[in-house]
This record gives C-alpha cells, structure tokens and sequence, in this order.
C-alpha cells in the first residue's frame, strides 16, 4: 500500500511552448515537514500549486502528468475541485488579508463552505486562532480590521483562516520571506506544532529554516533554464552526497 | 497614473513650456467663461420664479410660468430606467468578463464593448424612432398607451446606451481586485461564483457603485436619442413617483426641452431664455453631482484595494 | 451540491449577460447592414441632397462632417497635448496633477447639449456668426479634449523611466528632453487619443445643432459668417424626424450605415493601442 499522502507521476508544467517544470515523481510521506528547496525561479511554487491545482487558475499554463492523493488521482475528470483545495490548503509569501474583520478573515472559508451554525463561530474562530498562537494578541480586537495587523500577525492570521477549515495538507509558499526574523520564529515554531496534525509541504528558499524544520527535502534545481526536481530525501543525505547537480552551489550561496 | 517624469529644472525660457500654459489656461478659461455664461444668463428667470423655477409643476412661457419640476421628473425617471436595466446586464457581463474569461476571448468582450460605445447617439435614437418605438406600443397594448414615444421607451434605449459605459467601468473596478485575494479566497475551497462575489464583488463595490453614478450622469445628459424617443409632451408630472402609468406616456426630460424648438424662440427674451439656461444649469448641476460623487468613490476604492 | 449549483447557475447568468451584450452589438449592426447596405452606392456618396433626402446622396454631409472633424483636430490636439505636458512633465506638484485630471472628468462629463447652448450663445448671437462650421469645429474640439488629454496622459505616464534618465544622463535640458524623448514616445498616444476623440465627435448631434450645420442648402463653405455645413448626424436627426416615405427610408439607413462605418473604421484603428494600455494597467 502507498503510504505517501501525496504522490506525482511525470508532473510538468508548462506556458505555451516554454517549459517551466521538467516531470517530478516525487513521494511526500503523510507525517512531518516536507521541503522544497532550490534558487529562485526554479518553479518551486508552481510545483507547489500543482498539488492543489491552484495552478490552473493561472492563465496559460498546461499541466502534465499526474498527482495521487493517498492513491486517488487528482488531474481527473469528476474530482471536486474546490473541495480538494479546502482539504489541501495554501499559505502564500505574502499573506493575503481579505478587507475585512479579523473575525471574518479567521471564519471566511468555515462561513461559506460549511454548514456551521452561527453560534458555533466564536468558538471555532477562537480555537483556529489558539492553534495559530495569535489569539492572545487579537482577542480584544477581534472586530478591527485585518490589515491593521503588523505583517507577521496577518501571515499568523491567514494560516488561523486556513486551520479553521481543518485542511489535511497545508502547503506553505516561502510564508516568511516577508516577514522579520521574530515573525518568522514565531511562524517556525508553529510549524513544529502543526505537523503533529497536518501535514505540511514547505517551499522555502532558507537553507536555515530547511534545516531548522523539515524532515525530508526536495531539491529543485535549474536545468537549461526549467525547473527539474534533482534529489530528495533528508537533508544531512542530501549534504552526503556529493553528485546532486547545482547542491554545492546552492548551499553556497544561501 | 504613474509618477511625473523628473526633469532636470532649469531656468531658460521653453517655448514648449509656455505654449503648453497658454493652450491649458486658454481652454480652461473658455470653460469657465462658458459655466459663467449659463450661470449669468439665467439670472432673469431666477429672479422671476426663485425656487419654484425648480419645485414649480407647469411651464408655459406665453404666461411667463416656468416649472422644471416635470422635466427633472422626466431626466431622473429615464435615467432610473436606464440604470434599473443596464446595471445588472453590465456588472453581469464584466463579471463574467473578469472571473470566467481570459486570453483572446476577454480581449474579444473589450472589442465588443469599445464598438458598443462608439456607436452614436443618432444612430440609437434612429433606431430607438422606428424599432422600439413600435415594440413598446405593442407590447404595452393592454395599458391603453397613445403612442410608443414614452419615457420607458426612452429608458430602454438610454439602458443600451449606457450598457458599455458601465461594463468598461465596471470592468476596470473588477480588475483593482488584487488577484492574490481571488487565489486565497479559491485556496480555502470557494467556488468560482463564491469568490466572486465575496470577493471581487465586495472588493469592487464602491467602483461598481461609481460605474452606475457615472454611467447615469452620461444617461442624464444625453440628449439626441431621447428626444426622438421620449415624446415631448411638457407638464407631465404625475401625482405618485411610483406608478406605472406615466411611465407609458409621453415625457419631457431637460435635455429633450433644451435641444428642442423652443431654445431657438427662446433667445432674445431675456426670461425665456433665462429660463431654458436654468434648465441648462440644473442639468449640469445633477451631472456634475454625480461625477464627483462617482470619482469620490473611485478614489476609495483604490485606496482599498492598495496595498 | 447546493454549492456546484449555485456556482453552475451563476456562470449561466453572468455568461448570459455577455451574451446579451454580444447580441445586441450584432443586431444593431445586422439591421442597420441589411436596412442600408442597398442604398449605399457611388452615387450616393458622391450626389448631392436632393428632394429633402429622398434622392440623391450624401456628399455635402461627408464633405461638411470632414470639415468639423479638421477643425476638431486642429482645436483640440495642440490644447490636449498642452494639457498633457503640464500634466506629465511641468506640474510637480501632485495635487495640481490631480486636480487637472479631475476637471477634465467634469469637462466629459458636461452633456453635449450645453455646449450646444454655450456655443448658441457665444458664437451664433455675440460673435454674430450665425451657424458656422467653425463654432462646430470649436466646439467639438472641446468635447473631446477629455478622451484626447487622458489618453495621452496615460501614455506620456507609461514612458520608461530609463529613457528620461538616460536623456538627462546626456546633460539635455528640460527642452530638449521634451522635444527629443517625450514627445516622440508619446505621440502614437496622441493619435490614439484623437482618434477616438474623433470617432466620438463625428457622430455627435447636440452640440453642433444650434451652432453648425443645417439640412440642405450649403456645400464648400468660404467664410466663418453664416456658413454653415452640413453634417452626417444632423442629416440622420432631421430625416429620423419624419420619415415614412421608404424612399427616405432607405437613404436614411444608408446614412446611418456610412456614419457607423466611419466611427467604426476610426475607433478600430485606435482599438489595439487602447487594449493594451488597459491590459497594461490591468498587470502593472
């Protein structure tokens, strides 16, 4: 049986007649942090919006190949798309606050794709908020606007919007590459919490925060210009290894 | 707008730069004096009627009454119409522009609206004489209507007119939507449709809201298709604002008044003509109210979809 | 499942909407083809009116619209391209800039009809000009000032950077920057902007009914004194008015048919540069 909860098979992507991503067969265990590691520009997110098929709403891209959620295949006519992106979640580099209460940002996916009662709201909103420590911070100001939050509280507040829907997956695109070094602590610190529920796939590009939180890594380095996935598996094996094309000079230069 | 080009200063005499002051002062000049002029030459009828030129009910200038009451009746109620129609057609349309399509067929909606938009005036009031003129005598049969030169009449046709007008605004406002808070939206699991209404919808809605402001003040100040439509029967102001009725009658709206006969008796009679510049200035008034009220909202919107 | 519905139902309705809108267009086009295509002939757009519109054809309308149009162009290019460079490269101070753009909102916003009324006032009576094509041609001029200062507003704001700086890297002046880079680069905008200012100003009515042009009776006109012209649209109007014999009817189609021609012809020219400053503005 396949333990993995995420599998590609010949995965690529592509715009036009331009490649962006060479085929990944990559298996992402169900327990702990996975990475994604590379330069930038080596399709890393894009990969990662693969898993969720968020990519499809990018105009122009075509995407090949195959992604098995434990076994089933999710590029297949008949799948619930919208349900599949509520089961695997995604936080981006910048967070994205919607123009509104903190309230209604942490309940806005519970609101509209659940049956929830109303009442039940508060206590849902304070418990994603707990799981993402923010809730000290904001609780006496649950009604103030989100934006008004410094850019750390809001990543804090979009992961909140996520756990509220209780994902399986969330996959986590470089989410502190805009944030300062407490913040991204603070984020750190809350991936070790989660991973003992949720599985996480992190792209980051911070050989530190690889090393600090993720179990297993992939490698996506640049080949003749398209992103091609060029070793997986821990990252001390990874470092083992000497053949892994572009590996020294990525851990180099970060 | 992006920032002005920085330049070095310097301080020598550039006939570019003084013509461009001339020309800009000239034409700003001309419309002010132009304002002025509709603002002094109504000062006779003013003065005979004060404020009842605006709440007054008849006009009849062989006995020196003038009330605008009806034709602002008349403006306001076309332009409802218009608004009642095309709004919903035209947010529709962009939405579907902005959140269902992209590529070469988005690009294919933008040619359709821009021809929509050029079209002129004349031509819609040419076909609004001899194609829904008949329609709405026909299919309003049953109510008994004289004619099919009616204020309804006028108000379909402003809301074709004023369909691109909206759709282009509408589109614009649509778009100020940062994109990444349609994919956050879509990455909890909302449908397309919930997306875009929770979002983009929300996000744009002092923009759409400004669309319909606009698009209004267009639908008020349009002059050649309603006249040949609206029927131009003066004095028509009904008792209630909410029936149906007199909207199935002939009407005069201000534009309809000003472009007609009488501006040409009018002028060389201080008060008549006083008179129909009132009506000029209320117009203008009404029109100039809304395009602020509609860039005032604009400018909210942006500032809320920064950042 | 009350979700995928609703998502299927409002996709239907907005695609509709666009549907509708794409309907009208054709329609409206188709009619007015079919309704005017037979009586477009040579003749027709070179005869002269005869027969209060029931014969012959159209070639002083042509010939008096070209002539507003000239002026318009003459009226409102050097006075839109002034604006323009106050607003881009003179003004520095963000809230003059600001409060040009927005009188020139108000000014597209005025109806065409006060600048008829203005223009009556002005030129018919003090000017003692009597109708004239050049109050027309002043007038218009003015309408679409708007259309034309934005346009090229928009595209004297979306110069690169790098070319002013690498001008003033050169050590040329203020002058000499205008004159080698901005106005070069910006003058496909003004052609754009004029164009559809143009398309706009050939098909307008109002503001040249009292001021400008007449039914029949004028041909070249060789003053500014009581020489009107006459014009396409005012043409359209008048017969629109009363129009029962089919004779009329179908010379009437036939006019409105050249005039869409006309508008369309000049606004699809402009069309590809106005997309792509909108895609711009879309991404950027």
């Amino acid at each position: 049986m396949d333990k993995s909860v995420l599998r590609t098979e010949n995965l690529s992507v592509s715009a036009g007649k331009k490649s962006i991503l060479n085929p990944v067969s990559l298996k992402i265990p169900g327990d702990g942090v996975f990475g994604i590691i590379g330069p930038s520009g080596a399709g890393k997110s894009t990969f990662l919006k693969t898993l969720n098929r968020l990519c499809e709403l990018t105009p122009g891209l075509q995407i090949n190949g195959q992604v098995f959620h434990r076994g089933v295949p999710l590029y297949h006519h008949g799948v619930d798309v919208d349900a599949l992106r509520k089961r695997v979640s995604m936080i981006f580099q910048q967070p994205v606050v919607f123009p509104t209460s903190i309230f209604a940002n942490v309940i806005f996916g519970v609101r509209h794709t659940e049956t929830i009662p109303k009442k039940d709201w508060p206590d849902l909103a304070e418990r994603a908020l707990r799981q993402a420590a923010l809730w000290e911070e904001v609780k006496d100001r649950l009604k103030k606007p989100g934006k008004e939050l410094s850019i750390g509280q809001q990543q804090r507040l979009c992961l909140a919007r996520s756990l509220a829907t209780d994902p399986e997956i969330i996959l986590m695109d470089e989410p502190t590459s805009a944030l300062d070094p407490g913040s991204t602590e603070a984020i750190e610190s809350l991936i070790h919490q989660l991973k003992k529920q949720q599985s996480i796939i992190l792209v980051t590009h911070n050989m530190r925060q690889a090393d600090k939180v993720c179990d297993l890594v992939a490698f996506i380095g640049l080949q003749d210009g398209t992103g091609t996935l060029l070793a997986s598996g821990s990252l001390d094996e990874l470092r083992s290894r000497n053949n892994i094309p572009g590996f020294e000079d990525y851990l180099c230069c970060e | 707008m992006g920032k002005a080009a920085k330049l070095p200063k310097h301080n020598r005499f550039c006939a570019i730069k003084a013509a461009s002051w001339f020309f800009t002062s000239l034409a700003f000049v001309a419309v002010t004096a132009g304002l002025i002029l509709l603002l002094v030459e109504s000062i006779p009828v003013w003065r005979h009627s004060g404020l009842e030129f605006i709440t007054g009910r008849n006009w009849f200038y062989r006995a020196r009454e003038f009330g605008a009451l009806p034709m602002i009746y008349g403006s306001l109620q076309v332009a409802v119409i218009a608004i009642l129609i095309a709004a919903p057609i035209a947010v529709g349309a962009a939405i579907f522009g902005t959140e269902f399509l992209s590529g070469r067929l988005r690009i294919g909606l933008k040619i359709v609206i821009e021809l929509l938009a050029g079209i002129p005036s004349v031509i819609y009031g040419l076909l609004g004489i001899l194609l829904l003129r008949n329609w709405v005598y026909d299919s309003m049969e049953s109510l008994d209507i004289l004619s099919g030169d009616t204020l309804l009449t006028a108000g379909i046709l402003l809301a074709v007119m004023i369909l691109p007008t909206i759709m282009t605004l509408a589109d614009d406002a649509l778009q100020s939507v940062p994109r990444a808070q349609r994919m956050a939206a879509r990455s909890l699991g909302l449908t397309a449709t919930e997306t875009a209404i929770n979002i983009s919808l929300r996000g744009a809605f002092p923009g759409l809201i400004a669309a319909v402001l606009l698009a209004m003040g267009r639908a008020l100040g349009e002059t050649i298709a309603v006249f040949l439509v609206v029927g131009r029967q003066d004095n028509q102001l009904p008792e209630s604002l909410f029936s149906f009725q007199p909207l199935v009658e002939s009407g005069q709206t201000l534009t309809s008044k000003l472009g007609g006969s009488e501006t040409n008796i009018a002028y060389g009679e201080p008060l008549h003509w006083g008179a129909m510049l009132g009506l000029g200035i209320l117009l203008m008034i009404m029109v100039t109210a809304l395009t602020f009220a509609g860039l005032g909202l604009q400018n909210l919107a942006r500032r809320k979809n920064e950042t | 499942m009350k979700r995928k519905f609703f998502d299927l139902l409002f996709r239907t309705a907005t695609c509709l909407c666009v549907v509708f809108s794409c309907a009208v267009l054709l329609a409206i086009i188709g009619f007015i083809v079919k309704q005017g295509s037979s009586a477009v002939s040579r003749a027709f757009l070179t005869g002269e009116i005869t027969g209060a519109g029931a014969s012959g054809g159209i070639f002083y309308n042509l010939v008096g619209t070209g002539i507003l149009l000239a002026t318009t162009f003459l009226v409102s290019a050097p006075t839109a391209l002034s604006i323009a460079l106050l607003h881009g490269v003179y003004l520095r101070n963000y809230r003059h800039r600001e409060k040009i753009t927005i009188l020139l909102y108000i000014l597209n916003g005025i109806p065409g009809i006060l600048f008829g009324i203005v223009g009556l006032v002005v030129f018919v009576q003090w000017f003692g000009w009597g109708k004239s094509w050049l109050a027309g041609g002043i007038l218009l001029g003015f309408m679409i000032l708007p259309t034309v200062s934005v346009t090229l507003i928009e595209r004297i704001a979306s110069i690169p950077r790098k070319y002013i700086e690498a001008a003033a890297g050169l050590g040329l002046r203020q002058s000499e920057i205008v004159r080698s880079v901005i106005l070069p680069q910006s003058a496909g905008g003004l052609a754009t902007g004029l164009l559809l200012g143009l398309a706009r100003a050939a098909g307008e009515t109002a503001p040249i009914m009292f001021t400008a042009t007449i039914f029949a009776g004028a041909t070249i006109p060789n003053g500014i004194r009581e020489n009107p012209v006459l014009s396409l649209p005012y043409h359209i109007f008048i017969l629109a008015q009363d129009s029962y014999s089919p004779e009329v009817n179908s010379r009437l189609w036939a006019a409105a048919l050249v005039l869409v021609i006309l508008v369309f012809a000049m606004s699809i020219v402009a069309l590809p540069a106005r997309l792509k400053i909108h895609e711009e503005a879309d991404h950027g």
